[in-house]
């Protein structure tokens, strides 16, 4: 590692907020580390102070009401996601996104939450929580505030997240249970890599969501629209939002096409 | 700081900085050094143990965070000298060449049967995805894991070269 740092471990949400507060941007949370470890190691991330906060009370739960809906707290990992039995009955778009991200020991660690604070555009869990009307339950010292999801997010490893903020719950609505779901993922081999391309949608009832990752600087949403819709209308309306750049992993011209590609087989497993 | 944590059934208190990672903490102040450092970012799985009984990068975990806690890695498999029945497999198969991987893959594979002891050809490569082997060409490892599952005849070794 080449970044030394203090390390504080707190088990009371008062002092956490309290560590925040005082070492402002000096601070990085600990949640999974399967990012932030990397970016001790390279020196992109350079803290004086790691805040892990896997022991703080109650961050590991996951629980279910028709008043809350489904709220997954700070330190809970993709595989508790997976294992859950609500969620394995009744969201199956984040099912899908879960087992398409990573390895399975990279699932044992990394957090939900952490995957949305690093707002990679690639990031798996993004667009299935678009799709579903998730938001963010951001708290800190000075009090707590709800972020829809669908304005959380605002560049490229860019939220709408102070410094002295956590993302203390995912709030996914009831309403969104049971809807048909699945998620499209373009990666250069079969086992775990990142994202290329990513298409997740989700059908409600009729009203037809697709969540898009890779092809923008953030994840996005792409809304209101019908399952009903000709599919045609449904990739123009995606190809209208998107706005995808040439890198390492692939050109330009090869996510807009692998986009609609995926656009046109999500629309068929989630019509009923 | 001081931290204390079980590896391979024994407590070790040990004296580390905040920054080194649990892979540090097993190969240099343990002494264990079956866990490998392969790619160092949570790639390769060489350097996969288990955590308080879940499978991790131990590359992409800090040794505070072990503290208090339980750690088993690859010299915990064989008992008084004795393969385990996954290790044995795996020499059986010829799953083993260099043996860089093969610590963490032997984790992954033990970790795939207590969740699932007949698992099929796709579940086994999904079970080793977090763990390249840039020998075998997998082939050997998958049929180690069959056979250490019960479920290995000739049959499915010819059935194998084509899926």
């Amino acid at each position: 590692m080449t970044t030394t740092f203090k390390y504080r471990s707190p088990v009371l949400r008062a002092e956490l907020f309290c560590l925040l507060a005082d070492h402002g941007a000096d601070v990085r949370i600990l949640a999974g580390g399967t990012d932030l470890l990397g970016d001790l190691r390279n020196g992109f991330a350079q803290p004086s102070l790691v805040v892990n906060l896997k022991n703080v009370e109650g961050y590991s739960d996951i629980s279910w009401s028709r008043d809350d809906g489904l709220v997954i707290r700070a330190a809970v990992t993709i595989n508790d996601v997976l294992q859950d039995s609500k969620v394995r009955d009744s969201f199956p778009l984040l099912v899908a996104c879960g087992q398409d991200l990573a390895s399975h020991q990279i699932r044992n660690r990394a957090t939900v939450i952490g995957n949305v604070v690093n707002a990679s555009p690639c990031a798996d869990m993004a667009p299935a929580l678009l799709c579903l009307g998730a938001s963010a339950m951001l708290s800190s010292q000075s009090g707590q505030r709800t972020v829809p999801f669908s304005s959380f997010f605002t560049g490229v490893k860019r939220t709408v997240m102070r410094a002295d903020e956590v993302l203390e719950e995912i709030i996914v609505p009831w309403e969104s249970a049971d809807a048909r779901g699945c998620y499209h993922k373009l990666k250069r081999i079969k086992g775990h890599d990142l994202g290329i391309v990513g298409v997740a949608a989700m059908n409600k009832d009729g009203a037809l969501r697709l969540g898009i990752s890779s092809c923008a600087p953030t994840p996005l949403l792409v809304e209101g629209m019908s399952a009903q819709d000709p599919v045609e209308t449904v990739v123009a309306a995606v190809h209208e939002a998107i706005s995808p750049i040439s890198d390492v992993r692939c050109s330009r011209e090869y996510r807009e096409h692998m986009v609609a590609v995926f656009v046109r087989r999500a629309i068929q497993e989630v019509a009923q | 700081m001081r931290i204390t944590v079980t590896v391979n059934g024994l407590a070790y208190e040990r004296d580390i900085e905040e920054h080194w990672t649990l892979l540090r903490f097993l190969r240099d102040s343990v002494g264990l050094t079956g866990t490998k450092e392969g790619c160092g970012a949570g790639e390769c799985g060489a350097c996969t143990v288990f955590l308080n009984g879940k499978t991790i990068n131990s590359c992409l975990a800090l040794a505070v965070e072990a503290d208090d806690g339980s750690v088993e890695t690859i010299e915990g498999e064989a008992v008084h000298g004795e393969l385990s029945w996954i290790q044995a497999a795996f020499a059986r198969n010829h799953a083993v060449q260099c043996g860089f991987c093969t610590g963490g893959m032997v984790l992954s594979v033990r970790d795939l049967l207590q969740r699932n002891p007949k698992p099929s050809v796709a579940e086994i490569k999904e079970g080793i995805e977090g763990n390249f082997c840039r020998c075998t060409g997998y082939e050997q490892i998958v049929e180690a894991v069959l056979d250490a599952s019960g479920q290995l005849d000739e049959n499915s070794k010819e059935v194998l070269r084509y899926v």
